[in-house]
């Protein structure tokens, strides 16, 4: 029965490093859960930081933050589900709407609510390439060339994805003075160059760098940047091609959790921080275009200026793109080879 | 103990391939992960092992466990017992509940709570209504856990109980035992390989789930990652050395576990070799 | 403790395994329950242990309803076909278990417990085998082992399932005696189950004879096998031979018999006819080997006989294979009359 014993044992090994984690909160701490999608990672772990010692110094509180990334579309799925985010902050404007309608947790027209469509930064869909652009990338034609590997998420399941797809669209409507059907053989055929659809924007950009598929990876300018920031500036370049499409992830209070949690306002001073100068700041040393036309200037060799539409002027809003083209049965589906 | 009658080349061949298999999908890999998780050092190794995150996340696996194993292992006796000493109509049935986890994807699983349990599931306005938080939250990831390592101990069971048969448990009752003495005295040392052997199956499984965990978590960083979606995340952070130092945890408790199983598979055997002629057919006496 | 049960039926499934079965069983006394496979033999031991329960009829166990008691109270010592011993426990803790799970109150101590055993042990005449575990012993160990478990517990009443059915010829011989010795040294009221006849008329003070979940005939072994009370018993005790009666001059009361029984060493083997029931057979198959021959004879029609004789006759008579001659009976066991 020696055997017993050291189960026991284990059980008991187990049970004492249980005890000596730091379980409960303690008191006069306050939690706020933000639920974010996948590249704002690094973001948001200094802004918190930068936060947490603001709201400390304003009002004698400790806030303890909770971060959730996730896919854009996941992430909104899950807080309908009941993830108890006191803010979102998603990568397109109707992933909260979706929360809106469906879970009621906050008013339909939330995106109102603060400066810029709830947008305190931008940014905006680059080429990702290989050193040197062996394949000599420069613009959108490029990417429907034949013998081109083109690296981007799913559109069904990635927020960054849909940015991508609309872009691509955007510059078809541009150049083919609004012809709907060229745009649509276009962007057939640039989905015909990529070979594997990755569910959300962080893996695609592993898939491009680490796994070494591709001759480009269509992504978010921030998460362009990042890449070749970690991964070696001497592996890739950024390519930005004559248009692009403004990419305005929002944030918002949701108010029915921060209601209940008692933290409103410190929901509130959290999204209204990232507006300020403070804010645009650490937005802006993530690759995030800032708002602020001072903190613009001053980092604008890394934002060069580029011709730029919006989903509300070429697609009339998201609600009306995403019926057309991301729905089931719509375009994308229409379209994909995969 | 039968006879050999191949060629000696083809069982060369054979175990030749066998240890390749081996060498390539085991060996590699954990290769892999070890020189990954130190190429930055020991000290980077430790620290991001001792990264708050890091530390959360393996509280929360080990935590899992510890509740997870025990209720399978109460549970799989119980229903292994049922199952191999009686004859009931809900038999069939149970069977089948019993092998459902096993049968269904893990994603699948864990969509399963979401459903019952999420905002707008089944149950999701009751909880709510009574401030309970399943989904997202602790309760949701040792029920997903429960869910995917029932099987474990019951189905190590149920062939040992059958094949020990209801004799010594008779023997027993009619010196005089009452139903827990049987079991504790009498059933227990019996089938005391077969259920360790579950253990050890059900632990693994419960601290390597990643499909199921990952649909009911929340990914809450520090609060609701076990090892496995901490992996994840340390990954999608481009933050490869800390994810295979995190990853090297998870191939150690694998190598424990073949270890354990292995040494576990070899008393048994021996045992029952030893006890051969004791092996009881179950004839039914009229 | 005598034993008791009334009119139990037990049914499995569609199969009728006991039919209205009754018998009384006097304390001390040594019953054989005898008969073929499916007979419900061994299920009116296991439902008198309370190992299955009876659909309806009674128990008694000197007089006191059993019917509610669950096996562990029943205080009934039940020795297994196949030993059931506690694989997992030397032969010293598996004669105590019974002494160790008795409630607190009743339990003996260590000391008490290590007397009784080896008491036991020295009854079954294996004390030197106390601290080896079952499969370091004989077949023929392991169930004097089982049985002197089942006395830790001072049963009133003694149950054996098949108790020599696994073992060889001549340790089942031995046990035999054995047993009877044994019963005859402690008088512990005992049932014993089996399908060997030689067992039960060896052994038994009264032979229980079932057939298809019914008692055939209760009876003493002497009467048993001299006085069948029907054909099933009359084949079951030993073997017989067939002989279709001819003339009508059997019976009294002028009922043509149709059919006699007789036994083996009742035949008379002549060179000619003896009566009209001689038979004229060829003899087939001689067996010198043994105390008694045993000859197989046929006769023109094909029926088979066997006849047992002592080697004297054998010899007197002069015979050998292929020879003819006739077979007269000389007892009927059993007749058989037409309608």
């Amino acid at each position: 029965m020696k055997v017993r014993y050291v189960l026991i044992g284990i059980l008991i090994g187990m049970a004492m490093i249980n005890l000596t984690g730091k379980a409960w909160p303690k008191d006069k701490e306050v939690t706020l859960l933000n639920v974010s999608y996948d590249p704002t990672r690094e973001l948001y772990v200094d802004y918190n930081k930068v936060f947490t010692q603001y709201w400390k110094e304003k009002t004698g509180e400790t806030v303890v933050i909770n971060q959730s990334h996730a896919g854009s579309g996941k992430q909104a799925r899950s807080v309908i589900e009941g993830l108890d985010a006191d803010v979102v902050t998603l990568a397109l404007a109707y992933d909260i709407d979706a929360i809106a309608e469906k879970s009621g947790l906050l008013p339909i027209q939330w995106q109102e609510r603060l400066p810029d469509n709830s947008s305190p930064y931008t940014s905006i869909i680059v080429f990702l390439v290989r050193q040197g652009n062996p394949k000599n990338i420069k613009d959108w034609d490029d990417l429907a060339r034949s013998g081109i590997s083109v690296v981007t998420p799913n559109p069904k399941t990635s927020g960054g994805a849909r940015w991508n797809y609309l872009a691509a669209w955007g510059y078809a409507l541009r150049k083919w003075n609004n012809d709907e059907l060229k745009a649509k053989d276009f962007v057939r055929a640039v989905f015909k160059n990529v070979p594997v659809l990755d569910s959300g924007a962080r893996a695609s950009t592993t898939t491009f760098v680490e796994r070494g598929i591709g001759d480009v990876l269509i992504s978010w300018e921030n998460e362009a940047y990042l890449a070749v920031k970690d991964l070696g500036p001497e592996r890739f370049e950024i390519v930005v091609p004559s248009v692009s499409i403004l990419a305005e992830p929002p944030v918002a209070v949701v108010d029915r959790v921060a209601d209940q949690h008692g933290t409103r306002k410190l929901a509130e001073e959290y999204l209204n921080f990232l507006y300020t100068p403070q804010g645009q700041e650490i937005v802006a040393k993530h690759y995030y275009r800032p708002r602020l036309k001072s903190v613009a200037q001053k980092y604008a060799a890394q934002f060069p200026p580029i011709k730029l539409f919006t989903v509300d002027e070429v697609f009339g809003g998201w609600q009306k793109a995403q019926k057309t083209h991301f729905a089931d049965q719509g375009i994308f589906d229409q379209i994909s080879p995969l | 103990m039968s006879t050999r009658t191949e060629p000696a080349w083809i069982r060369r061949a054979l175990i030749g391939i066998a240890l390749s298999f081996l060498a390539l999908f085991i060996l590699l890999p954990l290769t892999v992960v070890f020189m990954n998780a130190l190429n930055k050092g020991i000290a980077i190794y430790l620290k991001s092992l001792s990264d708050p995150a890091a530390l959360a996340a393996i509280r929360l696996t080990l935590l899992t466990a510890l509740i997870a194993v025990p209720f399978n292992l109460i549970f799989g006796v119980a229903a292994s017992w049922a199952i191999a000493k009686f004859d009931f109509r809900l038999k069939n049935l149970l069977i089948t509940l019993i092998d459902l986890p096993l049968s269904v994807s893990p994603v699948i699983s864990g969509l399963i709570f979401v459903l019952l349990f999420g905002a707008q599931g089944a149950l999701g306005p009751w909880l709510r209504a009574h401030g309970i938080k399943v989904i997202f939250a602790l309760p949701a990831i040792i029920l997903t856990t429960i869910f995917v390592t029932f099987p474990m101990v019951a189905r190590e069971l149920i062939p040992v109980m059958k094949a020990f048969g209801n004799e010594e448990e008779e023997a027993a009752m009619t010196l005089g035992a009452n139903g827990f003495q049987t079991f504790w005295r009498v059933t227990l040392p019996n089938i005391k390989w077969g259920l360790l052997y579950g253990v050890i199956l059900c632990n693994a499984r419960a601290m390597g789930e990643f499909g199921a965990v990952s649909v009911v978590s929340g990914h809450i960083r520090g609060q609701t990652n076990t090892l496995p979606l901490h992996i994840e995340i340390l990954y999608n952070e481009y933050n490869f050395t800390a994810a295979f130092a995190a990853a090297s945890l998870l191939a150690m408790l694998a190598l424990v576990t073949l270890i354990l199983k292995s040494i576990i598979e070899f008393k048994y055997r021996a045992e029952l070799a030893a006890a051969g002629k004791f092996v009881i057919k179950m004839e039914n006496h009229v | 403790m005598s034993i008791e049960v009334k009119a139990i039926d037990k049914t499995f499934g569609t199969f009728k395994a006991l039919d209205q079965v009754s018998l009384k069983v006097a304390t001390g006394e040594l019953v054989a329950l005898l008969g073929p496979s499916g007979s419900g033999k061994t299920t009116l031991l296991r439902i008198i242990a309370g190992l299955e329960t009876a659909d309806c009829g009674e128990i008694f166990f000197h007089g006191d309803d059993a019917r509610g008691k669950m096996t562990k109270d029943r205080n009934v010592g039940f020795v297994f076909q196949h030993y059931a011993l506690f694989r997992h426990m030397t032969v010293f803790e598996n004669i105590a278990f019974g002494l160790r799970v008795k409630p607190k109150a009743l339990r003996p101590s260590e000391k008490q417990i290590k007397e009784k055993v080896h008491e036991l042990l020295k009854l079954v005449q294996l004390e030197w085998v106390a601290s080896r575990f079952p499969s370091q012993l004989s077949g023929g160990q392991r169930q004097r082992i089982a049985l002197a478990r089942a006395l830790a517990i001072e049963p009133k009443i003694l149950l054996l399932d098949e108790p020599f059915g696994s073992l060889d010829a001549q340790v089942r011989k031995e046990l035999r005696q054995w047993l009877r010795r044994f019963h005859d040294h402690l008088h512990i009221t005992t049932l014993f189950v089996t399908h060997d006849q030689e067992e039960a008329l060896e052994v038994a003070d009264k032979i229980v004879v079932m057939n298809k979940g019914k008692i055939e005939q209760v009876g003493s072994p002497e009467d048993v096998y001299h006085n069948p009370a029907s054909v099933f018993v009359l084949n079951f005790l030993g073997n017989v031979n067939i002989f279709h009666a001819r003339s009508s001059a059997e019976h009294k009361s002028g009922e043509k018999p149709a059919k006699m029984y007789v036994r083996p060493h009742q035949l008379i083997v002549s060179r000619s006819p003896l009566s009209e029931n001689s038979v004229k057979v060829v003899l087939t198959f001689v067996n010198l080997a043994g105390s008694i021959v045993k000859i197989d004879a046929q006769s023109q029609k094909g029926e088979i006989f066997q006849v047992e004789m002592s080697q004297e006759e054998y010899r007197a008579l002069k015979l050998t294979k292929s020879d003819e001659v006739f077979l007269t009976p000389k007892n009927i066991a059993f007749s058989e009359y037409e309608i």
